[in-house]
């Protein structure tokens, strides 16, 4: 369970992104975080993995405060959970071989993984994930020559490889089209429903709300305006949520 | 409601005073009305004049008007005047949102600085004209150089374009030739047979004892040039990759203390690449001492700090996404480094690396006028003893390999920068064993050119005698009043050689940057001729550095900072013709269509369509010149035209370490101010 408790971040330039945000993720959950652009989505999923320093306030993992994890602590909680980014994060020069491998340095010893050696299994592994993101004859081309859609499941491959408990999806789909989005949302879906693990999702379109999350919570100007079931947000909550002015817009 | 009342009247009040500033302090009003630019220029341009003119009428009576025997002053106070109360016009006008025109002011600053650099360089237009026979001996040495002899009574002459025609035409005809044999010269420029000392593998293989002289091939002066460029840019590339680490923000700042290793290498990458290559020169032959070591030491010094800086830009400007997923997957430090960084960087580190092969090639062939190897040297040699045919034909084989340097390297650049992920999915044999061959032939040139260039890393561990001194002397720089007198006049006189080129030459690339530009002419046979000729012009003035040039007018005006500024203005021309004539080029044809279709006419075309697209380039280019001048003009001085140069090389031989430093340090400091200044200048303009 995830227990994130009075979360609070200020960036150095007087910004607060994050205003005292308490919730609590079960186990096996897939839960959207929504809310507008700038409401803080994004530095609450960084949070979590410590990409981003908190203020203040505590975020608890299977009774390990995250928080209050240092240096080789840190590296060993974020190798147990996946995160998949909106701008895919490839290296786009390196194969994808390369991109997927990386998914394992949490977990191997630094100076073999300089020169690019990785165990048997290592590599093994890289082929099974890759046949579950339906990429397996991609192995050896540049991640610059995939498609968008291809980059995004090669990005969720290399979260495979670390194996994690828990998936963090910072807007995985935003840079996509609406029939790739529920592609890649789909491989969301089937990790959280057939392996077990948690998924963490800000998303942009309540459809994709309605559709993949069994919760949701909805963040405004750092702080948490909602939480509940998807089917909870009605148009009243959804102007609560994003301003008066704002209409809804379906996707396919 | 009172107090805001009051309020605007204060404030009104400071607007009514403010103007009134501007006669205290110039600029000062401008910047108070938040016209931050143009308040700072003022100030600056202020002082700058100011000082300038006091300078320069005591130490050399620049502008003097002599009233009676006891009242004289410098005629251009007139025109600092005239800049002072422009001044004061502005504040009045910015109160009233108008503005005082700009030109006015730009042209009481230009006679100012024009009159004054003038002077102090010794501009003597009349020895162009009065001294111009020797001009054409000059040239017509230039164009017939030593390459051919031939025996005339006995006698070995070199053999000149007209012997030359005489040889094939009596080819041709049957006749007997007259003999016509290579120039020793060619041999010293290129390689001949001769006596040696036995290579380290001679002497490792047991078929030579160590320094022993045995017959075999000499080495050219040229072929030292290109390994001592060759070798000076893969040590300085191999150096440079880690130093450039410590010096990107990015990646220190995650380790703790990095931001301090940051700074400080930052710091110092700055004030390595502010002494040229051959001020580096003249300190690495204390070190080692003469030779081709040398050389290549100190162009990789100076290339190491260049690349590292430009190579950690690179680092900084990566995209940063690879890096956070690097770090969420709980990659560590060196993880982030090898899978989030490096991959990213490869192809602009190795297109820098072409670059500074280029730029270290060019550097090389005058590298030898101080450390004593290579092309430079043997310049140096020729021009001593008056033998200026030698010199034309070394000139005309450095312009060939520069070209074909420049060439292979921008060729290469321009693939790799590409940077196409591959198509093919397994790599054909043939390329494979193509790419076995190129390594191999790699390697060989490699240690070839460690030979050549007499590289003794033994060398580095016992320095030379004076070298400690050096040291010890440079920490402790004089700083006596005489001295920074002396600097600070070659100093003023070095600035303005390179303000005088950068002028001189640009003005003389405009009209001959048009006729270089493909879209302009090219069009029917005879202005392709016209491209073609004046393109090449172009490429082989470029090819030889400053350096080379300065010796052809210190014979026609005389030794001094003149034959200098003539050098820098050749080199100036060159470049600014050519990235001219490409800005010319890149010019968007469908502007001028526009212009066109609204009924207007050649002249009207051009100065609403050309103009306006070319003038936001050549100002950069400009201002990229000048960067280049003000280096250049600090060595310039080294092969007799002037400035600070020939102060520092004094110094230097006379083993006046202490005074040399002052030298340097004065050089650092201005390059520093010149080049944060063109940055803001370009950042604002450009």
């Amino acid at each position: 369970m995830l227990k994130i408790e009075n979360l609070c971040k200020t960036y150095p330039n007087g910004t607060q992104a994050l205003n005292g945000v308490s919730f609590e993720v079960e186990e096996g959950e897939f839960l959207a975080v929504i809310g507008l652009s700038g409401s803080g989505k994004s530095t609450l999923l960084r949070c979590i993995n410590r990409l981003i320093e908190p203020t203040s306030g505590n975020i608890i993992w299977n009774g390990d405060d995250i928080t209050a994890a240092t240096g080789k602590e840190i590296r060993n909680i974020r190798r147990q959970i996946g995160m998949i980014f909106q701008q895919f994060n490839l290296v786009k020069r390196s194969s994808v071989n390369i991109n997927v491998l990386s998914g394992r340095l949490g977990y191997v010893s630094t100076l073999p993984s300089l020169f690019h050696i990785f165990s048997k299994e290592d590599h093994e592994r890289v082929k099974k994930t890759l046949e579950m993101v339906g990429l397996a004859d991609k192995i050896d081309v540049r991640a610059d020559s995939l498609s968008g859609g291809q980059q995004q499941r090669v990005g969720i491959a290399r979260a495979l490889m670390q194996e994690p408990k828990m998936i963090l999806a910072d807007e995985p789909v935003a840079s996509l089209d609406p029939v790739l989005a529920h592609s890649i949302l789909k491989y969301l879906e089937k990790l959280n429903k057939e392996y077990g693990m948690t998924v963490i999702c800000s998303l942009h379109f309540l459809d994709l709300v309605h559709r993949y999350a069994t919760r949701a919570i909805a963040l405004n100007e750092g702080l948490l305006v909602f939480e509940g079931m998807p089917q909870e947000i009605d148009d009243a909550m959804f102007k609560h949520i994003y301003g008066k002015e704002a209409e809804r817009i379906e996707i396919i | 409601m009172t107090t805001q009342h009051s309020k605007n009247d204060s404030n009104e009040f400071n607007q009514k005073i403010i103007p009134f500033l501007s006669i205290i302090i110039p600029g000062s009003s401008q910047f108070l009305f938040k016209k931050n630019w143009r308040g700072f220029t003022i100030f600056i341009f202020s002082i700058i004049s100011g000082f300038l003119i006091h300078w320069g009428y005591d130490k050399f009576n620049i502008g003097k008007v002599s009233i009676n025997a006891d009242v004289s002053f410098s005629w251009l106070i007139f025109p600092f005047l005239f800049f002072y109360f422009w001044n004061i016009l502005d504040a009045f006008l910015i109160q009233r949102d108008k503005k005082s025109p700009v030109l006015l002011a730009f042209f009481s600053i230009a006679i100012i600085l024009y009159v004054i650099g003038w002077s102090v360089t010794g501009v003597k237009l009349d020895r162009l004209i009065t001294r111009f026979d020797d001009a054409k001996s000059v040239m017509r040495k230039l164009v017939n150089p030593d390459f051919f002899s031939t025996e005339v009574d006995g006698k070995i002459e070199i053999c000149s374009w007209g012997c030359l025609w005489d040889y094939t035409a009596a080819k041709f005809t049957g006749a007997q030739p007259p003999e016509v044999f290579l120039s020793t010269n060619v041999g010293q420029i290129f390689g001949q047979k001769g006596t040696v000392t036995a290579s380290s593998w001679a002497v490792l293989l047991g078929k030579a004892t160590k320094n022993e002289r045995i017959p075999g091939f000499e080495t050219g002066k040229i072929i030292e040039t290109i390994a001592i460029g060759l070798l000076a840019t893969i040590f300085s590339t191999i150096l440079a990759v880690p130093v450039s680490f410590l010096a990107a923000h990015n990646i220190m700042k995650r380790i703790p203390g990095g931001s301090i290793v940051y700074y400080i290498s930052r710091t110092i990458l700055n004030i390595v690449r502010a002494i040229d290559t051959i001020v580096w020169g003249l300190i690495i032959i204390v070190w080692v001492g003469l030779g081709s070591f040398a050389g290549v030491i100190a162009l990789t010094i100076h290339s190491i700090a260049a690349l590292g800086k430009l190579f950690s830009e690179e680092i900084e400007h990566i995209d940063s996404g690879p890096v956070e997923a690097i770090e969420a997957t709980g990659g560590n430090f060196y993880h982030i480094v090898r899978y989030a960084v490096i991959p990213q960087v490869i192809p602009s580190f190795l297109s820098y690396t072409l670059l500074r092969w280029d730029i270290n090639m060019r550097s090389a062939t005058v590298i030898g006028f101080v450390a004593g190897g290579g092309i430079g040297f043997f310049v140096l040699e020729t021009i001593r003893m008056g033998g200026y045919q030698q010199y034309a034909a070394a000139l005309w084989a450095i312009a060939v390999v520069i070209i074909v340097v420049d060439y292979i390297s921008s060729k290469w650049r321009f693939n790799i920068l590409k940077d196409q992920p591959k198509t093919a999915a397994e790599i054909p044999a043939w390329k494979k064993i193509r790419n076995v061959i190129y390594v191999i032939i790699g390697i060989i040139v490699f240690l070839y050119a460690w030979e050549i260039a007499k590289i003794d890393l033994t060398k580095l561990f016992d320095p030379g005698p004076t070298f400690g001194r050096l040291l010890k002397d440079f920490v402790s720089v004089d700083l006596t009043g005489k001295v920074i007198d002396n600097v600070v006049r070659e100093l003023i006189i070095t600035i303005m050689q390179a303000f005088l080129a950068t002028t001189l030459g640009g003005v003389l690339a405009i009209p001959f940057s048009f006729l270089a530009a493909k879209n302009l002419t090219g069009k029917n046979k005879f202005s392709a001729w016209i491209f073609y000729i004046v393109r090449s012009t172009f490429n082989v003035l470029r090819s030889i550095e400053a350096l080379l040039y300065v010796a052809i007018f210190v014979y026609w005006v005389g030794i001094g900072p003149f034959a200098g500024m003539l050098a820098l203005s050749v080199t100036t021309f060159a470049l600014l013709g050519k990235l001219f004539s490409e800005a010319i080029e890149n010019i968007e044809p469908g502007s001028i269509e526009a212009v066109n279709a609204t009924g207007a006419n050649k002249l009207q075309a051009i100065v609403y369509s050309i103009v306006p697209q070319i003038v936001p380039p050549f100002l950069s280019y400009l201002i990229y010149q000048w960067d280049i001048n003000i280096r250049m003009a600090t060595i310039i001085g080294f092969a007799g035209g002037g400035g600070i140069g020939l102060m520092l090389s004094t110094f230097f031989g006379s083993l006046q370490y202490h005074k040399a430093g002052t030298v340097i340090l004065a050089i650092v400091i201005v390059i520093a101010i010149m080049d944060f200044s063109s940055a803001k200048i370009r950042e604002k303009f450009v």
